[in-house]
């Protein structure tokens, strides 16, 4: 029996899937006798590099104990499943039980992410573009008119 | 007296510190440079190469 500290970085797009693939994830830890003392969705993060092309990554954190000889088996799961860009397994001495440094973060974080989105809905509903395309249709018109002489 | 602040166990999720051990372009400042002792050096050094793998402190600043 060893203590685990696993961080997953999940494929972005699927961010309102997580909780499904948590209850699978952690269904996958049990049937290896895994141990799960702590989740932590510590969300969607700016990645420091893009991964597979992705700029962001929606971090989880668990704190795990189990067995490293089935862990293997974890890990080769784990490397098929096509949602997760990056995945670490730590073994620790000791648990933390505090919070960490991240996942309070993002909690502080949460409400500007929601504000963010707002603002990008509000840039959609802007009535310029349309008009832009009214404006290309006239000159258009023109176009064939001057042909026509 | 060191200029730095150090907590008493280093960890990779906590960037903020290990932030003020990497240069802009995301080099590791060498402990000569940061006087830092070298027992806390090796920590800060592993708790950094951690964090890059796991995309949450750049390699370099000439990522794509």
């Amino acid at each position: 029996m060893k203590k685990y500290e696993a961080v997953i970085v999940l494929n972005p797009n699927l961010s309102s899937k997580v909780d499904s693939f948590k209850k699978d994830f952690e269904k996958l830890l049990k049937d290896n006798s895994f141990n799960i003392v702590k989740t932590e969705d510590i969300g969607r993060r700016q990645l420091a590099y893009s991964i597979a092309n992705h700029n962001k990554g929606h971090y989880i954190l668990f704190n795990l104990e189990g067995d490293p000889s089935k862990l293997l088996e974890i890990e080769t799961k784990i490397k098929y499943n096509e949602s997760i860009i990056r995945h670490l397994f730590l073994v620790v001495k000791e648990h933390n039980g505090e919070d960490s440094s991240l996942f309070v973060e993002s909690k502080n974080k949460k409400p500007e992410a929601s504000e963010v989105e707002k603002d990008k809905e509000d840039v959609k509903k802007d009535p310029e573009p349309v008009k832009e395309d009214v404006e290309d249709k006239s000159e258009a018109k023109q176009e064939e008119g001057e042909d026509n002489e | 007296m060191s200029k730095y602040e150090l907590p008493k166990k280093f960890d990779y999720k906590d960037i903020d510190i290990l932030k003020q051990f990497i240069t802009e372009t995301g080099k590791i400042i060498p402990a000569r440079v940061t006087g830092v002792s070298a027992s806390n050096q090796r920590k800060v050094t592993k708790s950094i190469k951690i964090a890059r793998f796991l995309a949450l402190l750049p390699y370099t600043d000439m990522h794509q």
